[in-house]
C-alpha cells in the first residue's frame, strides 16, 4: 500500500509540473460549461428572439405613409423617423453609418395608393456590415410584406372578390420544435461532454506514466526496484484516476455555477442542478473514471513513445462516446440492460440527474458494478502487459 | 557476490548472450568489458531481474535472481544504460522517490540523502529540478539513486557514458570509495583504458560470450603483450573486423 502511494504521489507531483498536462487535464472541464452556458444561451435567444425583441430601424418619409407607419409601429417596433432633403441619396445614410437600417417611403406613396397602384419601398442596410441589421431587414420586410397582403386582401373584398383568387397556392410554415425542446437538445450534449471530461482529465498522465517513462529511459530503474511490478502499475492507474477526477470535479464545479447563468425561465423551463445533484452526478461518474484511468493506462502501454502513445489515445478518447451516440440516434431510455455499459450508463443517468428525472438505486447499483467489474478486468490486463519483460524492450 | 551461470538470452533471431558464466566478488571491482552490442546491458538486465534468462542461473548474495527476485533487488544498487531520472523532479525528490520505493523509513531516508549529497559533491544541484542538468550531474543524481538503500552489490552499465575529465575522475573515486565499503562492483564499459586504472578483476565478454575472466595481471598474461588494449583487441576477437 505504501508503494501504490509513493508512486501515486510522485506522479501527482510530476505531472503538476507540467504544462502541458494541467492544460489538457482542465481547459476542457473548464471551459465546458462556459461553452454550454453560451451556447443554450444562443438557441434560446434564436428561439426566442425574432418575435419577442423589438426591432429598431429609421424610416424617411414617414408622412407620405401615415397608415403604413402606424401599422408598423403597432407591430412591437421601435421607429426613428427622419426626413430626407431634396435630392439626397438615402443609400448615403446606411454607407455613411449614421443609420444601418433604412425603410425609405417614396413621395408619391399616398397618391399611388389612393389609385391602387404598387408602391415600392426601399428597404436600405449594409450586408457586410457585422451586425443585426441583416435580421432585423428580414423582420421589416415581413412586417411591411403583411401590411401590404392585409391591404390588398381588403381591397379584393370590397371589390367583391374572393381574395383567395390571388393566393392560389400558398404554404404554411409549421416549426414543432418549442424553443423548450431546442434547449433540451442542447441540454443532451452535456452527458457527452462529462464522458470526455472524464477521459481527457486522465489523458496525458496515462501517456506520461507509460509511455513516457518508457522513453525517457527512467522504467528500468524503477523496474529495478525491490516492489511487486502490480503495485507499480496501480499506483500509475490511481494517479491517472486522480487527475480524471480532479477534471470531473473542476468541471462539476464550473457547471453548478454557470448553469443559473442560462435564461431557461424564459421559455418557463427550470434547471434544478443543485448541489446533491451534482454529487450525485459526481457518485454515478466515479466507476467510470477508474475505468478511464485503467483503459488508458493499457493502451498506452503498448506505446513506446509519447507519441504513438498520443495517436492511440486520441482515437481511444472517442471509443465510449460510441455507445452514446448510438444510443442517442436509436432513441434509447434508460434501462437495466444497458445499465450495463459502462460510459453509456453513465451518460443516461447523467442526464437523468440534469433534467430531474428520477433514478433508481438498482440502476446505479447495476452501472457501478458492470462498469466497476470491466475496470478491474482493465486493471489486471495493465499489471498483466507490465509482468512482461517486453515491457522494457 | 555475483555468480552467473551459463546464462542464455535470445530476442526473436538474435542471440544476445550465450553461455555467459563468471563471477564478481566482494570487496573487488569487477569489469565487464566488451564491444557495442556484446552482451554486456542484457548480462545486466538479467542480473538485475528485468530480463529473465531463457536458460542459466544468476545468483546475488546467494539468492537466484529468477526465483527470489524482491530479496535480490533489495541488496542490489542499479544504474541502467539511460541515467532515466525524472526531470521535472529535483535530484533530492529523485532519489527520495527511490528510498521511499524501497521502504525506509523517513528519518533514516533524510540521513542516507544527506550523506550521499555530501559524499557525491551534490549539494550545490541538490534542490534544482533536473531538466538542463550536464551529463556529470545526471550521473551523480541516478547513482545516489541507486546507492539509496546502501547496497552490497552495485551495478552500473556503462558508467562513464558521456562524462568529461574531471566527471569521471570523480566518478572513479566513489566506486573505489564502495570497494573500500566492502561492496561487489560490477561494472559495464568499452574502454580498456578506464578498467585498466579502476578494477581488480575483468570478463571480457564479445559476440555474445565470455572470452577471459580473471585479473589484469592474468590478461597481460594470457595475451602475451603488456599493453592492455592490444590484450583486450586479441581476447575479444575484434582483430578480424578491424
Amino acid at each position: 500500500m505504501n508503494v501504490i502511494w509513493t508512486v501515486l504521489k510522485k506522479e501527482c507531483v510530476d505531472n503538476i509540473r507540467d504544462r502541458r498536462t494541467i492544460l489538457s487535464s482542465f481547459s476542457l472541464a473548464l471551459l465546458g460549461p462556459l461553452a454550454f452556458v453560451a451556447m443554450m444561451t444562443f438557441v434560446l435567444n434564436k428561439a426566442l428572439g425574432e418575435s419577442d425583441t423589438t426591432v429598431e430601424f429609421t424610416l424617411a418619409g414617414a408622412d407620405h405613409a401615415p397608415g403604413l407607419v402606424a401599422y408598423l409601429e403597432g407591430q412591437n417596433t421601435e421607429i426613428e423617423q427622419i426626413d430626407l432633403e431634396p435630392g439626397q441619396d438615402p443609400r448615403v445614410l446606411v454607407t455613411s453609418g449614421a443609420h444601418d437600417l433604412l425603410l425609405v417611403v417614396p413621395e408619391d406613396f399616398a397618391e399611388r395608393f389612393e389609385n391602387g397602384r404598387s408602391n415600392a419601398l426601399a428597404l436600405i442596410y449594409d450586408s457586410s456590415e457585422l451586425g443585426s441589421a441583416q435580421r432585423r431587414a428580414r423582420r421589416v420586410d415581413s412586417l411591411v410584406s403583411t401590411y401590404s397582403r392585409t391591404i390588398g386582401l381588403m381591397r379584393l373584398q370590397l371589390r367583391g372578390v374572393d381574395p383567395s383568387i390571388a393566393q392560389p397556392v400558398s404554404t404554411r410554415t409549421v416549426d414543432v420544435a418549442s424553443p423548450a425542446e431546442r434547449a433540451l437538445m442542447v441540454l443532451t450534449t452535456l452527458p457527452y461532454l462529462i464522458l470526455l471530461v472524464a477521459f481527457m482529465g486522465g489523458f496525458y498522465l496515462a501517456i506520461d506514466t507509460t509511455a513516457g517513462e518508457r522513453e525517457h529511459g527512467s522504467l528500468e530503474p524503477l523496474l529495478t526496484q525491490p516492489v511487486a511490478r502490480s503495485q507499480l502499475v496501480l499506483g500509475k492507474i490511481g494517479a491517472t484516476a486522480v487527475f480524471a477526477l480532479a477534471s470531473l470535479c473542476v468541471f462539476l464545479i464550473a457547471f453548478y455555477f454557470s448553469v443559473p447563468f442560462v435564461p431557461l425561465e424564459r421559455i418557463g423551463m427550470s434547471l434544478d442542478v443543485d448541489i446533491v445533484a451534482v454529487l450525485m452526478m459526481l457518485g454515478v461518474m466515479l466507476p467510470l473514471v477508474w475505468f478511464a484511468a485503467a483503459l488508458l493506462t493499457v493502451a498506452a502501454s503498448f506505446a513506446k513513445s509519447y507519441k504513438e502513445a498520443q495517436t492511440y489515445l486520441s482515437f481511444l478518447i472517442l471509443v465510449p462516446t460510441l455507445p452514446v451516440i448510438v444510443a442517442q440516434v436509436s432513441g434509447v431510455e434508460a434501462s437495466l440492460p444497458l445499465m450495463m455499459v459502462p460510459s453509456l450508463s453513465q451518460s443516461l443517468l447523467v442526464q437523468d440527474l440534469i433534467t430531474s428525472e428520477p433514478i433508481t438505486l438498482i440502476e446505479v447499483l447495476i452501472s457501478a458494478v458492470s462498469t466497476g467489474v470491466l475496470a478491474l478486468g482493465l486493471t489486471w490486463l495493465a499489471i498483466l502487459l507490465y509482468r512482461r519483460e517486453r515491457i522494457l524492450i | 557476490m555475483i555468480s552467473v551461470r551459463g546464462i542464455n538470452k535470445h530476442f526473436g533471431e538474435v542471440r544476445a548472450v550465450s553461455d555467459v558464466s563468471f563471477e564478481a566478488r566482494d570487496n573487488r571491482v569487477t569489469a565487464l568489458l566488451g564491444p557495442n552490442g556484446a552482451g554486456k546491458s542484457t548480462t545486466l538486465r538479467v542480473l538485475s531481474g528485468v530480463l529473465r534468462p531463457d536458460s542459466g542461473t544468476a545468483t546475488i548474495n546467494g539468492f537466484n535472481v529468477v526465483e527470489s527476485p524482491l530479496e535480490v533487488r533489495r541488496s542490489i544498487g542499479v544504474m541502467p544504460h539511460d541515467s532515466g531520472i525524472y526531470t521535472r523532479l529535483t535530484a533530492r525528490e529523485n532519489i527520495r522517490y527511490f528510498g521511499e520505493l524501497q521502504g525506509m523509513t523517513r528519518s533514516r531516508l533524510d540521513e542516507r540523502i544527506e550523506s550521499l549529497l555530501d559524499h557525491l559533491d551534490m549539494r550545490s544541484f541538490a534542490d534544482r529540478r533536473t531538466e538542463g542538468f550536464s551529463q556529470g550531474q545526471k550521473v551523480k543524481v541516478a547513482l545516489a539513486r541507486a546507492l539509496i538503500n546502501d547496497p552490497k552489490h552495485v551495478l552500473l552499465d556503462e558508467p562513464t557514458n558521456g562524462l568529461d575529465v574531471m566527471a569521471t575522475r570523480s566518478l572513479r573515486e566513489i566506486i573505489l570509495g564502495l570497494k573500500a565499503a566492502g561492496c561487489c562492483v560490477l561494472f559495464s564499459s568499452h574502454i580498456m583504458q578506464e578498467v585498466a586504472n579502476l578494477c581488480d578483476d575483468v570478463v571480457i565478454i564479445a559476440g555474445g560470450s565470455v572470452q577471459f575472466e580473471g585479473s589484469l595481471e592474468g590478461l597481460r598474461e594470457k595475451a602475451q603483450t603488456a599493453d592492455l588494449e592490444d590484450a583486450f583487441i586479441a581476447l575479444a576477437g575484434l582483430e578480424q573486423t578491424t
